[in-house]
């Protein structure tokens, strides 16, 4: 259930804030997402991972098609990899690492306060 | 241990967005191009998807209407001049924002900054010709004489940098992107560094070439092989023109002692070959609805993002249209409701070299007749991206900047030569555009040219009142026969320029009798006109050709005119191969291809249309042939240029028998004949491996068309391959890298009937469906329609914004 909400979150931030604000500061909110979520470290690091990779890859792709322009083919040319898919990959990959790791660190952050789990058993 | 993995993570994280965020090496920041909100996915967008229907733009009196037609031409609606100046450097800079300044950061020698020490010797150079230096004097000759043009500059500048100061990341030129810096403020001064820019590219002189000429072939050989007028003269200014004028007085020294050292400098980069223009203008006695029309097609480097951007500007006075530069105020070729104008480059050695004397190590004196003059000091601080800053010293002296010495370019040679040269005097090229634009009439067009120095250019006119002109204006120095020509020795006063020739005396005509006018960078005049007049680079080709043709036509139309400017009629193959053929005689050759390749030149009617396959044949033997007569030059051991095509056509015509093709360092004597054989021979092994590694060798396919992106390394930005006809010394230009880069024909009806195209399109986005749709209606010959347009017309809107 955490996975879903911080994945659906982390969408969300990457398509309305992004537009507004350079990546580093969606890294830092994704960071905070995933603190507040609290989702475990691995299963934050996919669930951000995948919000910002999948929006980052989303909007290449939508813009490729709304646009049909040849600019990621160029660039992809220009940059020595050969083709504009390549191009979308490696975008797509890197909005997972650049999320993956901001949220993981959040939830990491999170554990830092969590009371010690020792009590609990012996009420 | 939840610490460690923490501090850790949290590391990592913030490794990776550093490492992602800086520049390693020659490689941009990767996520600032990358992310796909603000990196270059968002430069994707064509200009009519971000179509804004109201803008804000400070400074304005009145809001300004901008409509844009499909072709993403913007048309300006101010209600005065201020206005229109301020919105069209907003709109220019909104298409072509990456352009003027990367143009202008190479005018000022300041590539360095932008991609390192690659562009040292380049920025030195241009530096040391001294085109900041000119664009200086420049800005000082308008503070003193001209506070409205400047006004008008500055109104330009605020307009850009408006712009400049909205742009957000996303719509970031993608140039900056990857380059990895960003747009700096604009200024009047750039506006007038780009003029200077122009003039540089327009203008070359071939003083170190002929002084070593005269040195190794001596006097007579040079005049034979160079002679200063060719025998079929088809000037500028017709043949007929009486002058009549009394010429000032230009005294020849009794004696010109040139300098006589062995000159193994580098020599200036020179404008490419294949850089010229046409243009012509048919009086209504020669035309078919009694309209004067006229056409014009400047011929440069063809690049994107293009160097001409389409527009019209309007106010409630006039309103004009056609191409202009990005970075310059107004049109620069183009028409308005009266009259329409056209340029090409008038060639005449406007750079001239004094050898300078100098009193001692410290450069602080030079000799001048009896006495030493002061020279000057200029430190040029060179910024180089990654690198300390690199100052270079130049001297100036009165005559210029001493750009060969001992720091560059000379490392053989202890001696120093200064640049005498009209870009650095004061002058006010920008006043003659912008009086152009409203000119209404003859004695106006006349007037607006009056403030016109350099790049000198044949200004063609032709006005809705039935007049036609043509004028070859610029700031042309008095000089003896000679002068110029060769180096100059600078401690010789007797050396100086005389004065220069007054505006009224430059070659000009009026409606002359034959019905028309034109111009293609040949000889401005017959040897009649009082003036030595000399360059090294005049056309021999196009002129005649345009000049036949229109002395032939009558009933002229824009459709004929339009055709002639994509005439791909190969004059010089029609006056060569025949004699080629003639000379070869009979090919005993066993190689089977040697017939073909025969019969296919045989047979061919002289046309380089895209599809044929003569012009390559007759090209590389072409090619071959000269190189084989003039082979010797390349042993004299100092640059030097060789005869001219149209001279050495001439040779093989009229004495293929002569010494001229004996080469001295064979016992045997060679002929014409022996040449063309050996050039055939060289012409088939060309031929047999272009066949083997290419295959088809159409024209189009040989000479590979290419529209180069200003940085040549991003090749996908270029458009290579373009299937279109013509050539160098061709009426359509076009040859492998340069060629016709604006077309423009205009009928002046009581509306003027316009029609023009650019190869390329007016975004200088290279993501933009505007980046170069213009390009294959350039390359099959076709024009856009250019006809003005009323700020009410609704047909053919692509979107409208309103400057407020």
């Amino acid at each position: 259930m955490k996975f879903i909400s911080l994945l659906i979150l982390s969408v969300l931030i990457v398509v309305f804030i992004n537009p507004i604000a350079p990546f580093w500061i969606i890294m830092i909110l994704l960071g905070i997402s995933s603190a507040l979520v609290g989702a475990k470290g691995a299963s934050s690091f996919l669930a951000t991972g995948l919000g910002m990779g999948l929006a980052w890859l989303g909007q290449t792709i939508f813009l490729d098609f709304s646009t049909g322009s040849q600019l990621p083919y160029q660039m992809g040319e220009i940059m020595g990899l050969g083709s504009g898919m390549v191009l979308i990959a490696i975008t797509g990959v890197l909005g997972f690492l650049l999320g993956g790791f901001s949220g993981m660190t959040g939830s990491y952050f999170r554990r830092l306060f969590k009371k010690k789990p020792e009590n609990i058993y012996r009420g | 241990m939840k610490y460690f993995s923490f501090i850790f993570v949290l590391i990592l994280t913030v490794a990776l967005a550093w490492v992602i965020s800086n520049p390693i090496g020659p490689v941009p920041p990767i996520a600032p191009l990358i992310d796909p909100y603000h990196g270059f996915w968002q430069n994707m967008y064509s200009e009519d998807e971000l179509a804004e229907s109201e803008l804000i733009l400070e400074g304005l009196t009145a809001p300004v209407q901008v409509v844009y037609d499909e072709n993403l031409i913007p048309h300006i609606f101010a209600e005065n001049d201020l206005d229109l100046y301020t919105a069209q450097g907003y709109i220019t800079a909104k298409h072509r924002l990456w352009q003027m300044e990367f143009q202008t950061r190479a005018a000022a020698g300041r590539i360095s900054e932008i991609v390192g020490d690659v562009a040292l010797e380049l920025d030195r150079m241009t530096r040391r010709k001294g085109l900041g230096y000119g664009a200086e004097l420049g800005l000082e000759f308008l503070q003193k004489n001209d506070p409205e043009t400047l006004s008008f500059l500055e109104a330009y500048a605020n307009g850009v940098n408006q712009y400049i100061n909205t742009l957000t990341p996303a719509q970031t030129p993608v140039e900056y992107k990857i380059l990895n810096y960003k747009p700096e403020t604009w200024t009047a001064y750039k506006s007038l560094l780009l003029l200077k820019y122009m003039s540089d590219m327009l203008v070359g002189d071939r003083d170190l070439e002929y002084s070593n000429l005269r040195k190794v072939l001596g006097e007579e050989l040079l005049n034979k092989l160079y002679p200063d007028f060719p025998v079929e003269n088809d000037p500028v200014i017709e043949a007929e023109k009486v002058w009549d004028f009394t010429p000032i007085e230009v005294q020849k020294p009794d004696s010109t002692n040139f300098p006589n050292d062995d000159l193994v400098i580098e020599p200036l980069p020179q404008p490419e070959k294949g850089t010229g223009s046409n243009n012509w203008a048919v009086s209504g006695s020669k035309t078919k609805n009694g309209n004067p029309i006229l056409a014009n097609d400047p011929h440069l480097s063809l690049n994107l993002p293009s160097l001409w951007y389409a527009i019209q500007l309007t106010t409630p006075a006039y309103s004009v249209k056609g191409a202009s530069l990005p970075g310059a105020l107004g049109v620069i070729s183009g028409f308005n409701q009266n009259i329409a104008w056209g340029v090409t480059n008038a060639t005449k050695d406007a750079r001239d070299w004094y050898k300078i004397t100098f009193q001692d190590d410290s450069r602080k004196a030079y000799k001048y007749g009896e006495a030493w003059r002061e020279t000057t000091f200029r430190i040029e601080e060179i910024k180089i991206k990654g690198k300390e800053a690199y100052l270079d010293t130049v001297v100036y002296t009165h005559y210029g900047p001493v750009v060969y010495d001992k720091s560059f370019r000379a490392e053989r040679q202890d001696v120093n030569f200064a640049l005498k040269w009209t870009v650095h005097m004061g002058s006010n090229e920008q006043k003659t555009f912008l009086k152009l634009n409203k000119a209404k009439n003859h004695a106006d067009y006349n007037e607006a040219l009056d403030n016109f120095t350099a790049p000198a250019q044949n200004f063609v006119f032709a006005s809705k009142s039935g007049d036609i002109a043509m004028r070859i204006q610029g700031k042309f120095a008095l000089k003896w026969p000679e002068q110029g020509k060769f180096f100059m020795d600078g401690a010789d006063p007797k050396m100086e320029w005389q004065g220069f020739i007054p505006n009224d005396q430059n070659p000009s005509t009026l409606n002359p009798e034959r019905g028309f006018v034109a111009s293609a960078n040949q000889h401005p005049v017959d040897p009649s006109y009082p003036y030595y007049v000399f360059d090294n680079s005049y056309e021999h080709y196009r002129n005649r050709r345009i000049n036949g043709k229109l002395r032939q036509m009558d009933q002229i139309t824009v459709e004929d005119m339009k055709t002639l400017q994509f005439d791909d009629y190969y004059t010089q193959a029609s006056e060569a191969l025949p004699l080629m053929i003639n000379l070869l005689g009979t090919v005993d050759s066993s190689d089977e291809k040697a017939q073909v390749y025969l019969k296919l030149l045989s047979d061919w009617d002289f046309y380089a249309d895209p599809n044929q396959k003569a012009p390559t044949l007759y090209y590389i033997w072409w090619g071959k042939l000269y190189d084989q007569i003039w082979q010797e030059w390349e042993d004299f051991g100092v640059p030097v240029v060789k005869p001219n095509s149209f001279q050495t056509i001439q040779f093989l015509k009229n004495e293929p028998e002569g010494s001229v093709f004996d080469l001295g360092k064979t016992p045997s004597s060679e002929t014409a004949s022996t040449h063309v054989r050996k050039a055939f021979e060289m012409m088939l092994e060309e031929m047999k491996e272009w066949e083997e590694k290419e295959g088809d060798f159409t024209w189009a396919n040989y000479k590979r068309t290419t529209i180069q992106h200003l940085v040549p390394q991003f090749k996908a930005f270029s458009v290579a391959n373009v299937y279109t006809g013509g050539g160098g010394g061709i009426v359509n230009a076009t040859s492998g890298r340069h060629g016709a880069s604006w077309r423009m024909v205009v009928e002046l009806a009581d509306q003027p009937i316009a029609f023009g195209v650019y190869p390329g399109g007016q975004s200088g986005n290279p993501g933009s469906k505007y980046y170069g749709n213009f390009i294959p209606i350039w390359a099959e010959g076709k024009y856009l329609n250019f006809n003005l347009r009323n700020v009410d017309d609704s047909e053919g809107i692509l979107f409208q914004t309103t400057l407020k």
